[in-house]
């Protein structure tokens, strides 16, 4: 719901209203909030004259965005893009330029804290670095000893640059339990592109002339490049067909837009293959060279006609036949999308090979506008030898998918067996800036596990919903008050980033690096000892092959070695999979009992009177984590229920009115939205709202958590979680 | 040499409604926090069609920096008042916050910042555009909406891309004469 819409109409009014109504509106300026932190109980560390332009890289979400911050007086004023930044285009979002909020918003976490009442019940009282820490170690070896180090799990955050930090602390602390979030995003997608490709691709977005996508709504769910080329390298040649049950700000730019039925792409996409294999339509050199199964696929898909798709997907035969036609011959500069979160159904790694194969035929590979496999640019890693327990045993989720990450996990399927305490007790959580009780499904559950727990740490910048339910809150320094290590982030066109303190940390917060040191310290001398360095050592260290990636973010604050995209890099090398080529069969998964090609299988009905709800983001908000931040707060102060209304009418609910959202898991109470932009079977809402932390003054008590509503079916592959899975009832609150 | 003239040519085609131009302009002028507090803003129009034929634009706007600005001939104090540059500009020292050109703005593009008692409203970003740089709202842009520059000069881009596309501009009947050039 966003509320700028009726900004002219609503200025008009405030003209009639008294000067004091509006000033009783309560929000501050960003001048009048800084002058009440600074004339809080310490001051700012700003000094008159402090004027510098500081090089670093945005911290609001995933994509590190290059930023300039303008810093002024001691203050940073303003936060703009690098025009040399490659991978953001020189620009910077909403996000991004909010983001001197997280260094100024009085909601931010200013000292140690310790519980004192029960916990949720948001009593604290402020402790001292030395007092706090010596808790946490206390209460990590209490665990330990009697649990074993596995007793202990560490959830992390990621894109501080300074996780691999609080993950080392884990595994030199000995604890196998470790996890975070590709289970709730995209691990899916990268077993389902891996198994087929042996990597994860990019998409050459800015030079292909046909781009299909599922499941990936760029242009609210900003992605770096890709969010910026989908946009900017059309000059109307370029066709962008949508395929989603919203119609979002993707839709909108889209040529063409299909409100699919959720679960169902698989279908869609099994009929293009169809298609493109019964016309002869596949890049035929390619498919004899390149890949293997092709025989096998061909004999497969006969079974999947567009006639056949369209009972399932509710897109019309001729319209699936027609795309795929024109995918094929846009390609190889055409590409089926892979996307990024990919936690909609239990199936999801098989629709992901459909969609890798769909490329992989077409000849979408390695080639400009098509799939292109990422480069890094190489850093030093930093070693350490992390101390040998003997008794600590395996990962608590060890066998719950076919493929689990060692070091990520599976969220639900973690949270299920320490529930279980099955196959042993965990007691202790330390939790980095990871806000798991906004962003695992069934909220219930995730209560529960913590309610169970005997100690829970959190580190974070602000009273997340997670830190609230913590014994002890520990102050991290913001992504624009550090020093952090510098990070290769892989792409079409690879480039180092790192970020440098703009200004000193404010009040008591400390780095994460700071935290863990003083931390080992406390856990014992070989643990400390592989902490024994400096981030100026650390960042040396990490260059020590290539200074000049220090010297140029020094200087333009990005590092590159190309500009331009290289392409054909892969053509006559092995690929990482069993065969070494591209697997439209594939051998290891029918070895492992799965399906060696994607197989389709209707998903559950929507039950009659109920809707599936559905999750997805917006272009101002990262996960659970900024919607109290002030600019962004105003962007969209509450969540609403999107219902369409047709199904608005059958309910006699009208829009704007409060109701009530059940699932089986949990309930919860908002808005609602009546618009044509969901189809009649589904509802949805924003993430991030109806939070239980008072500690996020702006939003507690708006709209409600999706988390609270998901249910936590597992894709038995990868772990995912899978989102699009659960049906509501609505009624009038 | 030859006096600049400032204008803004916006491609709304590109827009995809991320609002990085109004936090943008928020931090770079301290415009205080509210959601009726914004120099610039980014309408979302309404949806046309019925499921499932659907189809939506957005609208991003600002002050339109006209040649004949109402703001200016209502103004009791002269507070209001036209750069050079063609940039309409507010006196902080002047205004007295009667708001009478609030109301005499076609394009509600003025504000009461009660933090200072004055109408604000965009202005190009004056600070940076006398340093050489940008206004925050076209620097920032993911997708490059907003095209900033000098009219008198036939080389510039904003000249060149309205020698090429056709063009409205908002309200023409009411003869203001706006800086604000809409692609079409």
């Amino acid at each position: 719901m966003s509320r700028l819409i009726d900004k002219k109409l609503s200025r008009r009014r405030f003209i009639g209203t008294s000067t004091c109504a509006l000033a009783g509106v309560g929000l501050a300026s960003q001048g009048r909030v800084l002058r009440a932190l600074a004339t809080s109980e310490e001051p700012l560390s700003g000094k008159l004259g402090d004027n510098r332009d500081v090089f670093t890289a945005c911290g609001m979400c995933v994509n590190k965005c290059g930023v300039i911050a303008r810093v002024r007086d001691g203050r940073i004023y303003k936060l703009d893009p690098n025009p040399e930044y490659l991978k953001s285009r020189g620009m910077l979002c909403a996000r991004g330029n909010a983001g001197l909020n997280q260094v100024y918003d009085p909601d931010r976490l200013k000292y140690p804290l310790i519980r004192v009442g029960e916990r949720g019940e948001g009593k604290w009282r402020r402790a001292s670095w030395e007092e706090a820490l010596d808790l946490v170690a206390k209460k990590m070896n209490e665990i330990a000893e009697k649990h074993t180090r596995a007793g202990v799990m560490f959830a992390s955050t990621e894109g501080t640059f300074q996780e691999h930090f609080f993950l080392q602390m884990a595994e030199c602390f000995g604890s196998p339990n470790t996890v975070r979030h590709p289970t709730l995003c995209l691990s899916s997608n990268i077993q389902g592109f891996s198994a087929t490709f042996g990597t994860y691709p990019s998409a050459d977005i800015l030079n292909s002339d046909y781009i299909i996508m599922a499941g990936a709504n760029r242009s609210e769910a900003l992605l770096t490049p890709d969010s910026i080329d989908q946009l900017k390298g059309d000059g109307g040649r370029r066709k962008l067909v949508y395929l989603d049950p919203r119609f979002t700000k993707t839709a909108a730019k889209a040529d063409e837009w299909y409100p699919i039925k959720p679960g169902t792409d698989m279908a869609f996409v099994l009929a293009m293959i169809h298609v493109i294999i019964g016309e002869g339509l596949y890049a035929k050199d390619f498919v004899a060279t390149t890949t293997v199964g092709f025989d096998e696929l061909a004999a497969h898909v006969q079974q999947y006609s567009p006639e056949w798709a369209e009972q399932h997907c509710q897109i019309a035969a001729a319209d699936i036949r027609r795309v795929a036609r024109e995918f094929a011959k846009a390609a190889p500069k055409a590409l089926f999308y892979p996307g990024r979160r990919s936690s909609f159904a239990d199936d999801d790694v098989q629709l992901r090979r459909a969609m890798a194969i769909v490329n992989a035929i077409v000849g979408s590979w390695d080639t400009e506008g098509g799939l292109v496999p990422n480069s890094v640019i190489p850093l030093s890693k930093h070693d350490y030898l992390a101390p040998w327990y003997d008794d600590v045993p395996e990962r608590i989720d060890k066998d719950s998918a076919v493929f689990l990450s060692e070091k990520d996990g599976s969220w639900t399927a973690m949270r299920d067996r320490i529930l279980a305490a099955d196959p042993y007790a965990i007691k202790g959580m330390m939790v980095y800036k990871q806000n798991l009780v906004m962003s695992v499904p069934n909220r219930a559950k995730t209560l529960k596990m913590m309610k169970q727990m005997d100690f829970i740490c959190t580190i974070d910048i602000c009273m997340s919903d997670t830190a609230w339910l913590s014994d002890v809150v520990l102050p991290e320094a913001t992504y624009l008050e550090r020093q952090d290590p510098l990070e290769s982030l892989s792409g079409v066109v690879p480039v180092v980033a790192f970020r440098q303190p703009c200004v000193e940390a404010m009040f008591e917060s400390k780095p994460c690096l700071w935290i863990m040191q003083n931390l080992a310290k406390r856990l014992g001398s070989e643990i400390a000892e592989t902490f024994d360095f400096t981030m100026d050592e650390h960042i040396h260290h990490q260059v020590s092959k290539n200074p000049q990636i220090l010297k140029d973010l020094k200087k333009k604050g990005v590092y590159y070695l190309k500009v331009e995209p290289s392409y054909g890099l892969t053509q006559g090398k092995r690929l990482k999979t069993k065969s070494g080529k591209i697997e439209l069969y594939s051998e290891n998964y029918a070895s492992k009992g799965l399906d060696p090609m994607p197989v389709f299988r209707p998903h559950a009905e929507v039950p009659p009177g109920k809707f599936r709800l559905l999750v997805g983001r917006n272009a101002y908000f990262t996960h659970g984590t900024t919607a109290n931040n002030a600019f962004l707060h105003e962007l969209m102060p509450e969540n609403s229920l999107w219902l369409n209304p047709q199904a608005a009418q059958k309910l006699g609910l009208r829009n704007g009115q409060p109701v009530k959202v059940k699932s089986a898991v949990g309930e919860g109470v908002l808005r609602l939205e009546v618009t044509d932009k969901i189809r009649p079977d589904c509802v949805y809402m924003a993430h991030g709202f109806g939070v239980l932390s008072k500690g996020q003054s702006l939003i507690y008590g708006r709209g409600a958590c999706d988390a609270a509503l998901i249910e936590d079916a597992l894709e038995p592959i990868s772990g995912n979680v899978a989102m699009h899975q659960t049906f509501v009832d609505v009624s009038p609150a | 040499m030859k006096t600049k003239r400032y204008a803004i040519v916006l491609d709304t085609r590109r827009c995809i409604d991320c609002k990085a131009c109004t936090v943008a302009c928020k931090a770079e002028n301290d415009v205080p926090l509210g959601e009726d507090k914004h120099r610039n803003w980014v309408t979302q129009e309404p949806l046309r069609g019925t499921f499932p034929n659907l189809g939506q634009s957005f609208s991003p706007s600002q002050c339109n920096q006209c040649a004949n600005p109402p703001c200016n001939s209502v103004c009791p104090t002269s507070a209001t008042g036209i750069t050079p540059e063609g940039i309409v500009t507010v006196n902080a020292d002047k205004c007295i916050g009667c708001k009478y050109c609030m109301l005499a703005c076609p394009y509600d593009a003025r504000y009461y910042n009660e933090e200072t008692g004055v109408i604000d409203k965009c202005t190009f970003c004056i600070q940076r555009v006398a340093v050489g740089r940008i206004p925050a709202c076209v620097e920032t842009c993911p997708t490059k909406v907003r095209v900033f520059g000098d009219l008198n000069d036939p080389e510039s881009e904003v000249s060149l891309l309205l020698a090429k596309h056709r063009y409205t501009v908002l309200k023409p009947e009411l003869g203001t004469k706006p800086f604000l050039y809409y692609l079409i």
